[in-house]
């Protein structure tokens, strides 16, 4: 689907209004200025698509910022609230939940910073604001494993310092907006001086430039030049997700999650004490003033009881799991239907059985429910969610390289998932991000798994052992993420000079490992480089995962002159049918 | 005269080393369509496998009736056994465990002569090796509640591991516990499997043939001392792959199981397990 189809929903307008010299913003304020800002990201959403590095066509910066301000902006546009707080609230919240890809992340935690630092303000001044960039310049960096300069972090922190020292001279609203977009647009200018790849090609970093326009689309609303767009129908794409098998250990009595409020919470404490009541497999997690409490129990009333005694208690959730448990097992029968002799049959088929033996029922134990944890994988092509379905995921999120599913998505997935733990597959490095918010969101236990393509999901599965323990698999699959090695085949984008490629668009163009490692005209070359630098006969078996534009009998020429090229190794062509790249080709 | 061991066809045991142990083998039934066959006395494993590669037709297999246990139990009285010891295989994989007690309970009662029938909840040599241990012993002079007793030991110190070429054939004749959907892949994998408790239970997806041998050494390998090693193959290439894997952590006597006709039928081409009883 290409970005522009989407836009098509949105009506811009511009509209001409005096400038105003505001001092103190209420809600209504805010809102305004923050739909301007989307609005003026909207229209530039294509303009920050094009500040790409590779020449591939991937989940686009642009896109995915627009995505996310779409869904944070839903939550404030029929608001009338006047309180500041209400409606930094409802962006944050709204943001969370729509985040795609790392730069939407990285933006829904600048928002909450926001949200957080103006806590119970009704109305706020340029201090209050540029108090507020600062926390959500340091959210944004907490929200990334390793931040990396010369990127939208870069750009945050710069603004937001860019405020204090407007807000200490005086500024108000107008003016603090001002010098932060002047801050912003010298910090983004000066990303490709400390992101080399930027550099070379020739490029600012997106997601930086993507909150310049952000931030500059509210400064012109207080400078009376927004541009203002009227939401026509509102047209979100919904994950469908697709139900698969699930498996649900034995599990006993109750699981209860909740949040606890209070003062000098300690948290060793507290979880020795809930242990000590009975709870199993307790996590408790948090900071002493907000923890978050995780455990199983026979007995929920006792450990509620607890936790009243502490402080109060928000979000209380208590399941039976042994009901829930037994539900799914009576789904799965009722399922299963008349196929369910399989399990427990004898050999003794000589009789009335043997037609049954003959012809193999399509999926024998997939409809089974037997296990307490189901996983779900992010996936796009036909033929993927072919294979990510016959290793057992519960459910499939369409998206991934072009479409970046959303947190709410993800987030959709697990919940629907009929198990209390669920394993989350992203499959896709700008996915990771979106799924590592999913675990704070539900009271499932979430174990991201960072699968950075689809090939990492397969071998990811391909570890997973059921009978063995949730974190024994969690670490497996961990593992053997880092066992397969993957080339991509694509053709460029764009014209582009990169770690010494030149890229000439409309080639063909080869990555391992995400990297761009060769280009050319001819495909077999660009194929059999690209596998040459991926060290393809260190490796026992190649996996070719051809796309929706190659065809069965192209797929199965191609495998044979790479087993004329890698004889030592076997081969497998499987249909992938993913958009875009001809071939994915794992070795491990 | 002595206590005698009899056991169903599935313990694989090679018809050679059954007449010199002088353990009684009570064959489970293969078809072909219309064609049917004693497992290991009309078919052979190497012959099995060459029909199922050229038959059109997917064999079945069933186990035999009460009356033809009957009548081995009766041979063996006939033949002076003052005791019979029966292991099967498991019965959660087979009727034959329940058919062959119900027979034993009759010969029992007609004859005096006690029977003790065991589910070994293995299969092949999962209950053939410890089988043919405990014969030597019974022709040692050792009692029946002796020979039971040490059937039953080694049965719980015992561990199968076996590597298939294709999930297809298990699949089929659904002998595959929970979970065979993890490993139902479109992907090309070399399931790895053991026997436990009476379940064939996956444990491990590796994608080539090497690595799944590999594992089986590294798993056999990882359970402490040994007593006894066994390998069951569908073919001697698969045979001498296994060696190979078991020279790594074993130099004592390797035992040989051929897998016949109705464990292949529900194995297919190319299987192959290593069999392990450990220390106590």
């Amino acid at each position: 689907m290409s970005s522009n189809s989407r836009s098509g929903s949105f009506l811009a307008r511009f509209s001409r209004q005096r400038p105003k010299h505001i001092s103190v913003f209420n809600g209504q304020d805010f809102k305004k200025a923050v739909m301007a800002g989307h609005a003026w990201l909207e229209q530039h959403r294509e303009a920050i698509n094009a500040l790409n590095v590779f020449p591939v066509p991937d989940g686009d910066t642009g896109t995915n910022m627009s995505l996310t301000m779409r869904a944070a902006t839903k939550e404030i546009a029929d608001s009338n609230d006047t309180a500041a707080f209400v409606i930094a609230e409802r962006l944050s919240r709204g943001a969370l939940m729509g985040a795609r890809g790392n730069s939407g992340v990285i933006l829904s935690q600048i928002l909450r910073g926001i949200s957080q630092s103006l806590e119970q303000k009704t109305t706020f001044n340029a201090t209050d604001f540029a108090n507020a960039l600062q926390v959500a310049a340091k959210l944004a960096y907490r929200a990334v494993i390793k931040p990396v300069e010369g990127t939208i972090l870069t750009v945050i922190r710069e603004s937001a310092e860019a405020a204090q020292q407007s807000a200490a001279r005086g500024s108000d609203m107008a003016a603090l907006l001002g010098d932060t977009v002047a801050a912003a647009r010298a910090a983004v200018a000066r990303t490709p001086d400390l992101l080399p790849t930027l550099k070379q090609a020739g490029v600012v970093d997106a997601g930086g430039q993507g909150l310049t326009t952000i931030l500059e689309g509210m400064w012109r609303y207080t400078r009376g030049e927004s541009v203002q767009l009227s939401h026509r129908e509102q047209t979100e794409e919904h994950a469908e997700i697709r139900r698969g098998n699930v498996e649900i250990e034995e599990e006993f009595g109750y699981e209860v999650v909740f949040l606890l409020h209070g003062e000098n919470l300690d948290m060793e404490s507290i979880r020795d004490t809930i242990t000590s009541m009975g709870g199993v497999s307790t996590v408790v997690a948090g900071d002493s003033k907000l923890l978050k409490v995780h455990t199983h129990t026979p007995r929920p009333g006792q450990i509620l009881d607890y936790g009243v005694g502490l402080g109060s208690l928000q979000d209380i959730n208590i399941e039976n799991l042994q009901e829930q448990s037994l539900r799914y097992a009576a789904e799965g029968a009722r399922e299963r239907g008349a196929s369910a002799s399989a399990n427990g049959a004898t050999m003794t088929t000589g009789g009335g059985t043997g037609a049954a033996v003959a012809t193999p029922p399509a999926r024998p134990a997939s409809e089974r429910v037997v296990g307490g944890v189901g996983t779900v994988a992010v996936a796009a092509g036909e033929g993927w969610v072919k294979v990510f379905e016959s290793l057992g995921v519960a459910a499939i999120v369409p998206g991934g390289q072009t479409m970046n599913p959303s947190t709410q998505e993800l987030l959709a997935a697990v919940e629907a998932c009929p198990a209390t733990k669920v394993i989350l597959l992203p499959n896709n490095g700008n996915v990771i991000l979106s799924a590592r918010q999913v675990p704070e969101l539900t009271s499932k236990e979430v174990v991201v798994i960072p699968s950075d393509s689809l090939t990492q999901g397969v071998s990811a599965l391909l570890a997973y052992n059921f009978e063995a323990a949730f974190e024994v698999n969690r670490q497996a699959m961990e593992e053997a993420i880092k066992r397969v090695h993957t080339a991509e085949i694509t053709r460029a984008v764009r014209t582009v000079q990169l770690d010494g490629i030149n890229v000439t668009e409309g080639d063909v163009i080869g990555l391992v490992n995400g990297r761009l490692v060769t280009a050319g005209t001819d495909l077999d070359t660009v194929v059999h480089d690209a596998l040459s630098r991926m060290q393809t006969e260190q490796y026992e078996i190649v996996t070719v995962y051809y796309g929706a534009d190659v065809t069965g009998q192209a797929a199965n020429d191609m495998a044979s002159r790479i087993k004329e090229w890698f004889p030592e190794q076997e081969i497998e062509v499987i249909h992938g049918g993913q958009p875009y790249y001809a071939y994915i080709i794992s070795a491990e | 005269m002595a206590v005698r061991i009899l056991v169903d066809s599935t313990a694989d045991i090679p018809p050679q080393r059954a007449r010199e142990l002088g353990i009684e083998v009570a064959p489970l039934t293969v078809e072909f369509g219309d064609e049917s066959f004693r497992d290991g006395v009309d078919l052979d494993g190497p012959g099995f496998y060459r029909r199922l590669a050229n038959s059109p037709k997917t064999p079945t297999t069933s186990t035999p009736p009460p009356a033809l246990f009957e009548e081995r139990y009766r041979k063996l009285v006939g033949e002076g056994a003052t005791g019979i010891l029966a292991m099967h295989i498991g019965s959660a994989l087979s009727a034959t465990y329940s058919v062959s007690r119900t027979a034993a309970d009759e010969v029992t009662a007609a004859t005096g002569v006690p029977i003790e029938v065991i589910d070994s909840k293995q299969v092949s040599a999962g209950f053939g090796l410890p089988a043919e241990i405990v014969a030597e012993e019974a022709r040692n002079g050792a009692s029946l509640a002796q020979v039971k007793a040490h059937a039953e030991q080694l049965l719980d110190r015992i561990h199968l591991v076996a590597v298939l070429d294709t999930l297809t054939y298990l699949q089929r004749g659904g002998r595959i516990g929970k979970s065979s959907a993890l490993l139902g892949a479109l992907l090309n994998i070399k399931p790895l499997l053991e026997v436990k408790e009476g379940e064939v239970l996956p444990l491990d997806k590796p994608r080539t043939r090497a690595r799944a041998q590999g594992r089986i050494g590294e798993i056999i390998g990882a359970l402490g001392p040994l007593e006894a090693v066994a390998i069951a193959q569908s073919d001697d290439a698969v045979g001498q792959q296994l060696q190979q894997i078991v020279r790594g952590f074993w130099s004592g006597a390797i035992e040989t199981f051929s897998l016949g006709p109705v464990v292949g039928t529900h194995a297919g081409p190319g299987a192959g397990a290593v069999v392990a009883i450990t220390r106590e």
